[in-house]
């Protein structure tokens, strides 16, 4: 913009969150964070498509190949190919295929045709196949075609590319990491969301009504907070679910695929909400001695509508920031959970659980033990550099006009 | 003033009997108790066995009537026995108690002495290069995770630079003199203190930054300056003692994050400390263990917490506990 164009705007009247906007995106830092954050959003939503490309499973085991170096190429083991041959005969019937590869003498004996497709995956290696096969494709019939492609395909396939090796099991290390990008993040934002809406109940009700109701949930309040949080939490997450749900509606959370991810967001926003409560709670002992709610108190309004219409958004930007420092904060305590081996479980790939044991590692894998870190800690810097901006943005004192 | 501290003492009092009875519930929903344990190691048993005993142990009563014995024993001075250990709490706790607060104070020290000098000079040349870096720091140091740094700093200083052992309290050898001995625990100390010390460096640059920034807008600063006193008086006696202010707290309340923090270093160090002793029960299902150590790093956060309140006010006069 040019500098005429600049002091127009400055003449100009600007709607509120114009002035905001262009506060936050002065903070440099604030806007890389922002766009850190976007990156892992959607590398954290594309992971099922990451995962479709390149053909990498985040759980596919493969004892034969743990502790590759990064950037190693890996084939499948041989009892693996044999089981997708099975799979691929089993699909639909690869008679054509079978006899037309049987007449081209692709191996130096003779076996039945039943064992053709296997002899060839564990004779030949992956690529060297692929290419032979890829010859083949001029000559092929027509009602070959079509299997010989899939067949083709499918062995190309048995060759995987590990661009940051493989770990304790023999899993790609890429593709955990952007599923466990999925895991850390949603629990995250997840947590420091219901985080928040706690706080926000908690510190309405006590602010708004003071008196008794004030004095017994900000103790209590206090008392969680003046509490070493992660010792607690060590106590809580060694919690069995099945003894408090069991025979409750909520036993299903038991039974679930993905129990240990919701037991850690439920333990998790059970002690993050203490610092948005004492926020909220002083903002609104503040507003409420204002003439706009004086107003609405004398045109008659209930508590319930001034609460939700006057207090709640005039508390909503403090109160953001705030969740988005508490994003930061969820996804270290998981991560440090999950570390310890009571967060997040196995084989459910989260940043945290994949540093477990690279300790004992460290001396051959020294990739796997800084890798998920170096993620944790570009995530939580960014989430709290936006924060910082965010409240530099919202402060009153530092807008200039 | 004594009044407050009474009426402070009494509610700590109960907050820390409130959470016993917490924590005790949450043993309870723990996978496995003693006599799972026990059938688990014997195959022969009858299921009459059982019952006699859980009858035994108790195990048959509500909850509360087994907080009710577990409490009056504790009353007693019998804080009950470690299934792993196979000796008396009492005897296990001391030595880690010693550790732990040895490994809290050497990080406060550290992360102060750090600290304050980056977060006065950040404050100093506000908007400078410097400032940049320093509070660039400061945000990593609240953002990385703890376990983490440990782990690096094991593999740059124990690994590819073999300085100091990746992990224990002390060598075992009986034939050092005194100062060997006080060597050697130091050797072992680095790193755990240098991981743990890291995380508070980030929370206190930023704060002795924000009240140094607070403390040069005063007006008796501008009154320092026009009536000529030096630099350094100007930013020591002025700026710097009053910025203090705020700093005693948060020193303070950061025994909290102190003892949180403490029980990853440890951990991870496999450090004898609470910390490690609280992961360690709690694994390992040593209950009696466990609600003790627990108890004791809450009790001692919370009695840090109450010395920090009255630091408060010895430091600012301007706070009375009428």
């Amino acid at each position: 913009m040019t500098d005429a164009a600049l002091r127009q705007r400055e003449l100009e009247a600007q709607p509120m969150w114009r002035i905001l906007l262009d506060q936050f995106l002065e903070h440099r830092m604030a806007v890389a964070g922002f766009g850190v954050i976007m990156l892992f959003l959607a590398i954290a939503l594309l992971a099922p498509v990451i995962s479709a490309v390149t053909g990498l499973d985040p759980d596919r085991q493969n004892v034969f190949n743990r502790y590759q170096s990064p950037g190693s190429h890996l084939d499948l083991s041989t009892h693996e190919r044999e089981l997708r041959v099975q799979a691929f005969l089993r699909q639909a019937d690869r008679s054509a295929l079978v006899d037309f590869l049987a007449a081209r003498d692709l191996l130096e004996f003779t076996v039945d045709e039943e064992d053709l497709l296997y002899e060839l995956v564990t004779d030949y290696e992956p690529l060297a196949l692929a290419e032979q096969l890829d010859g083949l494709m001029a000559a092929v019939p027509d009602q070959a075609r079509e299997p010989l492609r899939d067949f083709r395909n499918m062995v190309a396939d048995f060759r995987s590319f590990h661009l940051l090796g493989t770990d304790e099991l023999g899993r790609d290390v890429l593709i955990r990491l952007i599923y466990g990008t999925r895991v850390s993040v949603t629990v995250g934002l997840l947590v420091a969301l219901v985080a928040g809406l706690i706080g926000l109940l908690v510190g309405s009700l006590a602010g708004y009504y003071g008196g008794r109701t004030d004095a017994i949930l900000m103790r209590f309040t206090d008392a969680l907070l003046s509490l070493p949080i992660l010792v607690v939490l060590i106590v809580v997450s060694a919690i069995d679910l099945g003894k408090v749900f069991g025979g409750t509606p909520l036993a299903f959370i038991v039974e679930s695929r993905h129990e240990s991810v919701i037991k850690m967001i439920l333990i998790l926003c059970l002690f993050s909400w203490m610092q948005a409560a004492r926020l909220v709670r002083g903002s609104i002992l503040s507003i409420k001695e204002q003439e706009f709610v004086l107003a609405a108190r004398v045109l008659g309004a209930k508590d319930r509508t001034i609460i939700g219409a006057h207090i709640v958004p005039n508390v909503i930007a403090p109160l953001l920031v705030a969740v988005t420092l508490g994003i930061g904060n969820a996804i270290l305590f998981e991560a440090a959970l999950s570390f310890l081996g009571l967060g997040i479980q196995p084989p459910t790939p989260s940043w945290g659980n994949m540093l477990n044991n690279a300790q004992e590692m460290v001396q051959h894998a020294p990739t796997l033990a800084i890798l998920p870190g170096l993620l944790i800690l570009f995530t939580v810097i960014s989430f709290n550099y936006v924060g910082d901006g965010l409240r530099d943005a919202i402060d009153p004192k530092s807008i200039r006009r | 003033m004594t009044a407050y501290i009474l009426r402070r003492l009494l509610q700590t009092v109960v907050v820390i009997l409130l959470l016993s009875y917490f924590c005790y519930l949450l043993m309870t929903l723990m996978p496995g108790d003693p006599v799972d344990e026990m059938i688990m190691a014997n195959p022969e048993i009858t299921s009459a066995d059982i019952d006699r005993l859980r009858a035994l142990h108790g195990l048959d009563q509500p909850v509360w009537v087994r907080y009710w014995n577990w409490a009056s024993s504790i009353a007693t001075g019998d804080l009950g026995y470690s299934r792993t250990y196979r000796v008396p709490v009492t005897e296990i706790l001391g030595p880690r108690l010693l550790n732990t607060f040895i490994l809290a104070g050497a990080a406060l020290l550290v992360a102060l002495i750090v600290a304050i000098p980056l977060g006065v000079w950040a404050a100093l040349r506000k908007n400078s290069t410097a400032d940049y870096v320093i509070n660039l720091f400061a945000f990593a140091g609240i953002s990385v995770p703890s376990f983490w740094i440990a782990i690096v700093l094991i593999l740059v200083f124990a690994v590819y630079i073999p300085l100091f052992p990746a992990g224990g309290t002390g060598s075992i050898a009986f034939d050092m003199t005194p100062w060997e001995a006080f060597v050697d625990r130091l050797k072992f100390l680095v790193l755990p203190v240098l991981s743990l010390s890291f995380l508070s460096i980030g929370t206190y640059v930023r704060y002795t930054r924000a009240a140094m920034l607070e403390a040069m807008g005063n007006d008796y600063i501008r009154t320092a300056r026009a009536k000529g006193l030096s630099w350094p008086r100007i930013y020591l006696m002025h700026g710097f003692r009053n910025a203090l202010i705020p700093l005693i707290t948060i020193t303070a309340l950061s025994f909290s994050t102190l003892f949180s923090g403490a029980i990853i270093t440890e951990t991870v160090f496999a450090y004898q400390g609470v910390g490690q002793l609280v992961f360690e029960s709690i694994q390992s299902n040593d209950f009696n263990v466990a609600m003790i150590a627990f108890m004791i790093s809450v009790s001692m956060v919370l009695l840090m917490n109450l010395i920090a309140d009255l630091l408060y006010g010895v430091a600012d006069p301007r706070i009375s506990y009428a």
